[in-house]
């Protein structure tokens, strides 16, 4: 059926209620109820003689709407509950980011700063109204889950697309802070992790955010036709085994989109909130600090303001705090893990814009291709377990694994006495499992550790997958008899079982399995 | 539109600024099936005396009404008054006063138009408009439309009418209140949500508006009304709750006047009336006039 628009004009009120209701009715005598749409782009102010004639308009044509309210009219509107009853279209205001510095830039829009209070960020598609909804929302729901970041208060236009307004009052993003403070960098790293852990923290109630695997199972799809069929494939059942995770994350979490408003740091460009494994995460943030940038370390530069130095070096510091150690294998383990999703996500991309149309970005996706297929031989999981070393069972690896220990135990106030005691029960199992597990071969070993609150109590596992060993069904040692009668070996264990509380061994799916356990 | 059981104690005749006569409105009130009605003419009990010997058995109930335009320092009110006795001193005590003054002011607006602009109209005409019940700015809008002195009606008040200044003599809320309640009638504030029928007042506005009127003795909120949204209508009725007042319904018919339907309260069915209605109804019952 065909639309009717009519303009309203001025003032409508008291005065003039009844003749714009005439002229309203007499534009649709004789014509049938169709969709009526009331262009509100010259209508001042509305008086409730007025909304009372849109209100009647409504009960005769109940296809209604009102489009280029402005902001005044707009507020009457709202309050008095006929945003609710029909489509109410707001007016957008004309804003131009002409010599604004630019202060974010995400997938889907640029962030400019309009004046000393305000941002605006504009979506780079024309057609946004729905993303700028959807990013308000999401970004309520942020808020409400407990992620401080500024919600928009306004919807504007901005050449041919539009934009949102928040408020971002002396706000500095740690892009910035890290390009003219480098001394701040470890302030940076922490809060950094802190706002991180908290979104990963974050359990998003079903449905409200998009699922991460699904996109990154896009991209594995979309990979089958680039990588050999093995490999492809590996990739793609890589991607499937990572569990569903209810946790949210930010989908484009670098040092832009971090705002440090007074002593606050808040969260901004919360499009691509999303739910997934953490994995999902930190491949983006890899991408940001270094993946994009590998071949070419200006791009950094020219995206954050720092150097590709200072970028890999806070991917690092921030990496390595975020898993709570310091050791150097399990970084790179979850990096390496975290490139795999990377290389695929960019190898995509390039592919769909036809970077490979120049040989720069020829170069650059063999590049990330080469990386991939090594990645891909060498792992055979996403999944990490930020608590769980794997390294090889030789004595030279003993000091690794204290320090990995040791790490864990310093994130809880573990009193000294408590943390040497672990240090000697740790060296004993380890260094056994070094000489007799897989004798006169090698293999791996597995170190976890645990730290539970209450009761405040670490449990430490081992795994290895060498011959069934149970070293605690051996008789405990007569210490009564003199050093020259006492069986040599076995010591080790007692000592062990003496500074834990506990102390078990299983084997199970071909492991030796043995838990040590410290209440605190 | 109505249903069987439908009510509308909002309504306008002649005797005010409405286009039907109270006998065109009863007829119309009959074949909606309405079971209980009302008029409630700007500062006029008139009808509450015309319309009783026009029943007839099967007819709709008649509950007198009256609806006072009221005003202080703080602002505009319609007050609604209902069941009545339709020759109280005290009711009529209001209805001369704002007669009078609405009188004062036709006679001081039409000395104005005469004074500044030269204009004038024939004794007859003039006549004819003092004695209608409630001449006002409309009426004299017309009358300088069909003279030539303005294109229309709100123009003629807009550029010449509004010129004048009046002191502010009005009914007081308190008067009205007081003089409806003397009379054994129901108070009701009309349209909370538009005032006087053009603001706009909502929230805390409207909280201290309502209590300022409990303090005078007003007992019930227009909450249903056809120029309501759910949300406006929500609020009042939350207000209808908290503070124990009765609900009324109705629409606020002008005849031609307005396109307000008869009837169109926002009130759908019998089921739907909230306690606060229910208890009206049952106040109201002996205050019925039926056949």
């Amino acid at each position: 059926m065909e639309q009717t628009i009519i303009s309203l004009n001025g003032r409508i009120d008291s005065n003039n209620a009844p003749k714009v209701e005439q002229e309203i009715f007499a534009r649709l005598a004789g014509q049938e109820a169709g969709p009526v749409v009331l262009d509100a782009e010259n209508l001042e102010y509305i008086s409730s003689a007025g909304l009372r004639v849109i209100l009647r308009l409504k009960k005769t044509h109940p296809d209604l709407s009102i489009v280029h309210v402005n902001s005044e009219v707009y507020e009457i509107l709202d309050m008095t509950g006929f945003t609710e009853m029909m489509t109410v279209e707001k007016a957008y205001r004309v804003v131009s980011v002409e010599g604004c510095e630019e202060i974010g830039r995400g997938a889907n829009g640029t962030i400019y700063r309009i004046d000393q209070d305000n941002v605006v960020k504009v979506y780079n598609n024309a057609d946004a109204l729905s993303d700028i909804q959807h990013e308000r929302e999401v970004a309520k729901l942020a808020l409400v889950l407990g992620i401080p970041t500024a919600i928009s208060y306004d919807v504007v236009r901005v050449g041919a697309s539009y934009g949102s307004v928040f408020e971002l009052l002396n706000a500095r993003s740690f892009s910035k802070i890290l390009a003219t403070e480098p001394e701040k960098m470890d302030w940076c790293v922490t809060e950094y992790v802190r706002m991180l852990k908290t979104i990963h923290g974050t359990l998003v109630p079903e449905g409200k955010l998009p699922d991460m695997k699904q996109t990154a199972l896009d991209w594995a799809r979309f990979l089958q036709a680039h990588l050999p069929e093995g490999p492809g494939r590996k990739l793609l059942a890589m991607v499937e085994a990572i569990p569903h995770d209810d946790h949210m994350i930010h989908g484009d979490y670098h040092t832009k989109n971090l705002e440090l408003q007074n002593d606050e740091v808040l969260l901004i460009d919360m499009d691509t909130l999303s739910v997934g494994h953490p994995i999902f995460e930190l491949a983006y943030m890899y991408n940001a600090f270094q993946g994009f940038s590998e071949m070419d370390h200006e791009i950094i530069k020219a995206f954050q303001g720092f150097d590709y130095e200072t970028g890999a070096a806070f991917w690092r510091k921030s990496l390595a705090a975020y898993l709570g150690t310091n050791n150097q294998r399990k970084i790179r383990e979850v990096e390496d893990k975290a490139r795999i999703l990377g290389y695929a996500r960019m190898i995509r991309r390039s592919i769909r814009r036809h970077m490979t149309d120049t040989e720069a970005g020829r170069a650059e996706v063999a590049h990330w291709t080469e990386e991939l297929l090594d990645l891909l031989e060498r792992y055979d999981t996403l999944l990490f377990q930020p608590n769980e070393l794997e390294l090889e069972a030789v004595t030279e690896n003993l000091e690794e694994v204290q320090s990995f220990v040791e790490d864990h135990l310093e994130a809880s106030d573990c009193a000294l006495k408590a943390r040497t005691q672990i240090g000697v029960a740790v060296e004993e199992i380890f260094v056994n499992i070094a000489n007799y597990a897989y004798h006169p071969q090698k293999g791996n070993a597995t170190v976890r550790v645990e730290v539970s609150e209450k009761p405040v109590c670490v449990t430490i596992t081992f795994l290895d997958h060498g011959v069934p060993y149970d070293p605690l069904a051996k008789d405990d040692p007569d210490v009564t008899l003199s050093a020259q009668e006492r069986d040599i070996g076995g010591l080790g264990i007692f000592m062990t079982k003496q500074l834990m509380d506990d102390v078990a061994y299983t084997y199970k799916d071909g492991q030796n399995i043995l838990t040590l356990k410290k209440n605190l | 539109m109505n249903g069987p059981g439908t009510i509308d104690l909002h309504m306008h005749t002649l005797l005010s600024d409405g286009t039907d006569t109270p006998e065109q409105v009863l007829q119309r009130v009959r074949e909606a099936g309405m079971t209980l009605f009302s008029v409630t003419d700007h500062d006029s009990v008139q009808s509450s005396r015309l319309l009783p010997p026009l029943l007839l058995e099967g007819d709709p109930g008649f509950l007198p009404g009256v609806e006072f335009s009221c005003r202080d320092e703080l602002g505009k009110y319609h007050i609604l008054g209902y069941g009545y006795a339709p020759d109280g001193p005290a009711i009529g005590a209001v209805v001369e006063k704002g007669h009078g003054l609405r009188m004062k002011k036709v006679r001081a607006r039409l000395a104005f138009l005469a004074d500044a602009f030269g204009f004038s109209f024939p004794e007859a005409e003039v006549d004819a408009l003092l004695s209608l019940n409630n001449p006002g700015k409309p009426h004299i809008g017309n009358l300088m439309v069909q003279h030539g002195y303005a294109p229309s009606k709100e123009e003629a008040i807009r550029n010449y009418i509004d010129k004048l200044r009046l002191p502010n003599e009005y009914i007081r809320p308190e008067e009205a209140i007081e003089g409806i309640l003397q009379s054994g009638g129901i108070p009701v504030l009309a349209h909370p949500a538009y005032g006087s029928g053009d603001q706009l007042i909502l929230g805390e506005e409207m909280d201290s508006r309502i209590r300022r009127l409990m303090d005078f003795g007003l007992q019930g909120l227009e909450a249903y009304y056809s120029g309501f949204t759910d949300k406006l209508r929500r609020q009042i009725l939350s207000f209808a709750e908290r503070y124990g007042l009765y609900v009324t319904a109705g629409s606020d018919y002008h005849g031609a006047n307005k396109l307000v339907q008869l009837g169109d309260t926002g009130l759908s069915g019998a089921a739907d009336y909230p306690a606060g209605l229910l208890r009206f109804l049952n106040a109201a019952h002996t205050r019925t006039i039926r056949r």
